[in-house]
């Protein structure tokens, strides 16, 4: 039973076609990791998955639910969260306050005008344990948008969290890091896969973190299918080497 | 209870304490000033317009440049209820601000997809359609010269009579009575978790939708919510003056709004009376003094704009962070 | 009937050609700068006035010619110390600032000029009718159509076949790239406004001839002007073009049935616009969105 299935899906602007029959499967618990050259479609590929851009073709079947016409609000209500290449954060709110707003809306209080007491303790004692989670306690009330790359980035890994998600959706979290940070949120990744049990996809272009984290990983080249394996697969895998390669010279 | 003891709260606390102490003993210490009751009234008045702009603006992020509309909407209908239907102050004030809300209700409905400058733009075209009915209609709207003659009438409150037609400060603690009870409504709206989903859009739209936040649905509530009390803001306007203006349609007076919420600090719940405040002192001191008091306000709005985006509260809120 | 509808067909044309020269000149600096200039309307004053001043030196045709030109440095120059400073910012500022602007270039001119009308003689070749039979059409109006015509023409060239020209529609669509490819921005920008703010000149000189100089005469305009770019569709000058043609003639042809609302048809036609194809007629979803 597979959580994502992603069905023939392709994207075109134009003439220009981001995206190319790409088919993917992503098991309940499986990290999967997706990398490729720059320019391979993968954030296009993320977008068509979270409901940013409908599909020019193909169907997505997350849950064994058709979502290939939901918005991405409905997506994010099924189950599905993710995070951007460049940190989409609430920059003059404070990390708590970010979190707050991510729970409220996770606990279906986006339109209550008031909270009870209880409630109001309840989505506390959630915001606290997501703050503890993160290893931003010293830093959260300070404003997100002050903050370093990397705490940034872990609030916003905090917020798709906050939404109880059972896909999370990752795009280069470790971008822009250096390696201390890369290390950081590395091992949160790990530990959410573990303690969370949630299906995690990622793109990335640290190999280190790919080799370290991705149960199975998928390659792209120019929009289209590469390959897909387990890590040894990947590494050993000829086709693979010439797409980076071949982009580096 | 023991948050009550945080510096923070307690600063916040007397700010608070000290606006309502000024608010309430206004009656006497403006005429030391040179001013008189029945300004500080219109000030209060406006203030609130300038606040109900800002609950858009300064809250949520969304640039109407056309709520005058609901102001004016809103004026016209309480005046037309003590013109012509019955002689009740507070019928005329509920009509109007059922009027107003509820035209910006089935408006915001039509606009609420667009976003940025084509957003302003409609607001504004949509503004000056109903300043053209105010002005065409003029069997109904009296036209050009506005809609008179009406007047406030007293309250009967069981006990007593407030005579708020010809005691301007009687009229005064009504206003301000109003004003609390929309300002509380206010406040109370932007703490709680709707309030907090609006913040959210001023920050960050996309992840606010990437949140699970419907995002169109709560610009159209925050935005319906800002035209009812725009227009019940309008209902009390037309109680100061006993009339109803066209021009208080027009995209100028809307213009006057912005710029006060901008001028006071949009970020601040408080800023956009401050705001109003000080607009309305300038404009009445340059219209006294000039018969070109047009081109002091352009300079006013060209030097907040270059100077001082933050505004005044802004300003202040900046220099104490850093 | 044929012949009233006729008549108020053919006036609704050439309302609607001034429209569009307002409306075009507005819609460019829209596009490419993302900022509503309120002040476009002063600016149109502005271009009547200097013409009026021009006139008693230069002539009609001195003045026709000169005046925009002189009313374009002016906007060039507010371009360039005022508007440039807020380009990056909310769109909030912008509006605050042209809004302002509009008050100070307004009250400007009666500060100049003095608050009562001016007169601005045509060409006595002009005021005469074109015939008997078309005695609706004076021969004024028929020369302002042909004046905005051939500027429109002029300008589509314009835009087509220089090399600025090209680079504001590319900037219109990703002013990001344009910028990356070395095109200097802050020129294109000074440069777009600059020819936006002839237009509002040109059609001060136009409007002047036809209707005498009033320090008011330019907010009157700036409404059909908005209605015109929002009809036609936000960030397409075709759309600007038709848009402002459609609603001088509807308003033209509601003159025939229902004079009362020729003027309300024009606020109607924007509401059904966007009801039921929101980003316009000829608009690109996404444009300004």
């Amino acid at each position: 039973m597979s959580l994502l299935q992603v069905k023939n899906v392709s994207k075109h602007f134009g003439s220009l076609i981001a995206v190319n029959n790409i088919s993917m499967t992503v098991k309940p618990g499986e990290l999967r990791a997706i990398i490729g050259p720059n320019g391979a479609g993968k954030t296009t590929f993320f977008n068509l998955i979270t409901g940013f851009f409908r599909p020019t073709a193909g169907r997505i079947i997350f849950e064994g639910r058709d979502v290939t016409e939901l918005s991405p609000a409905r997506r994010v209500w099924c189950g599905m969260a993710r995070t951007f290449q460049v940190t989409e954060v609430f920059p003059e709110l404070t990390v708590r306050e970010n979190l707050r707003i991510a729970v409220e809306v996770a606990s279906g209080m986006r339109l209550r005008p008031w909270l009870s007491q209880i409630d109001d303790e309840k989505i506390r004692g959630r915001v606290r344990e997501l703050i503890d989670m993160s290893g931003l306690a010293a830093k959260a009330d300070r404003q997100v948008g002050e903050l370093s790359h990397g705490d940034q980035r872990a609030t916003e890994i905090m917020m798709a969290l906050a939404l109880n998600p059972r896909l999370l959706l990752l795009d280069e979290p470790t971008a822009g890091m250096g390696d201390q940070e890369t290390y950081e949120i590395t091992q949160l990744i790990r530990r959410l896969q573990k303690e969370s049990k949630l299906t995690i996809v990622l793109i990335e272009h640290d190999m280190r973190v790919v080799f370290h984290l991705a149960d199975r990983i998928m390659v792209l080249d120019q929009g289209k299918f590469l390959a897909e394996g387990t890590p040894p697969e990947i590494a050993a895998n000829e086709a693979v080497q010439t797409a980076y390669l071949g982009q580096a010279a | 209870m023991s948050k009550l003891f945080k510096p923070e709260s307690r600063r916040k606390l007397a700010a608070l304490v000290a606006i309502w102490t000024a608010l309430v003993l206004a009656p006497f210490w403006m005429p030391l000033l040179g001013g008189y009751t029945a300004l500080g009234t219109r000030v209060l008045v406006l203030g609130l317009a300038a606040m109900s702009v800002n609950f858009l603006l300064g809250f949520t992020g969304v640039l109407s440049f056309g709520h005058a509309a609901w102001f004016g909407i809103g004026a016209y209908g309480c005046g037309m209820i003590l013109k012509f239907v019955a002689l009740s102050t507070p019928l005329g004030i509920l009509a109007g601000t059922l009027a107003g809300g509820l035209a910006g209700a089935v408006l915001g409905a039509l606009i609420v997809r667009r976003r940025g400058v084509y957003f302003a733009m409609v607001t504004i075209a949509f503004g000056q359609v109903f300043y053209y009915i105010a002005f065409q209609w003029s069997s109904v709207t009296g036209g050009d010269d506005g809609l008179r003659p009406f007047y406030r009438q007293p309250l009967h409150l069981g006990i007593a009579t407030l005579d708020i037609l010809n005691d301007a400060t009687a009229f005064y603690y009504f206003v301000l009575v109003c004003f609390a009870l929309a300002s509380a409504a206010m406040a109370f709206i932007l703490r709680s978790p709707f309030g907090r989903t609006m913040l959210a859009i001023r920050e960050n739209e996309r992840r606010a939708r990437f949140l699970g936040i419907p995002v169109e649905l709560h610009i159209w509530i925050a935005f319906t919510l800002s035209c009812f009390f725009m227009a019940y803001a309008g209902s009390l306007y037309a109680l100061v003056n006993n009339f109803a203006d066209p021009r208080g349609l027009h995209y100028s007076q809307s213009g006057d709004f912005v710029m006060m919420a901008v001028m006071g600090g949009m970020r601040s719940f408080w800023g956009p009376l401050l705001g109003a405040i000080l607009f309305v002192v300038f404009q009445d001191y340059v219209s006294s003094v000039t018969i070109n008091w047009q081109i002091f306000i352009g300079f006013l709005f060209v030097l907040v704009v270059l100077f001082f985006p933050r505004g005044i509260l802004g300003a202040i809120r900046h220099r104490v962070a850093s | 009937m044929t012949q009233l509808l006729l008549f108020n067909i053919t006036n609704g044309l050439i309302i609607g050609a001034f429209y569009v020269l307002m409306a075009i000149g507005l819609s460019l600096i829209l596009n490419l700068s993302n900022v509503i200039n309120f002040a476009h309307g002063g600016f149109l004053v502005v271009g009547g006035y200097i013409a009026y001043t021009l006139e008693p030196y230069l002539g009609f045709w001195g003045a026709l010619i000169a005046s925009p030109f002189l009313t374009a440095i002016i906007g060039l120059a507010v371009e360039k110390t005022l508007i440039s400073r807020v380009y990056g910012r909310d769109p909030l500022y912008s509006l605050l600032l042209t809004f302002g602007l509009a008050f100070i270039l307004e009250d400007g001119t009666r500060v100049i000029w003095g608050a009562n009308g001016k007169p601005f003689t045509i060409p006595a070749a002009l005021a005469q009718p074109l015939s008997n039979q078309f005695f609706f059409i004076t021969s004024y109006r028929l020369f302002m159509v042909v004046v905005v015509a051939v500027t429109i023409v002029l300008l589509f060239m314009l835009l087509r076949y220089t090399r600025a020209g090209i680079r504001i529609r590319a900037g219109t669509l990703d002013l990001e790239t344009v910028s990356a490819l070395g095109v200097n921005v802050r020129a294109l920008r000074s440069l777009n406004f600059a020819v936006g703010i002839f237009l509002a000149g040109l059609s001060g000189v136009l409007a002047g001839g036809q209707l005498g100089l009033e320090p008011t005469m330019g907010a009157g305009l700036l409404m059909p002007s908005f209605i015109a770019i929002i009809v036609g569709g936000v960030g397409s000058l075709t759309g600007t073009l038709v848009g402002g043609l459609l609603i001088g003639v509807a308003s033209g042809v509601t003159a025939v049935f229902f004079p009362a609302a020729s003027e309300a048809i024009m606020y109607v036609l924007m509401a059904a616009v966007l009801m039921v194809r929101p980003r316009g007629l000829f608009g690109e979803e996404g444009m300004l969105t």
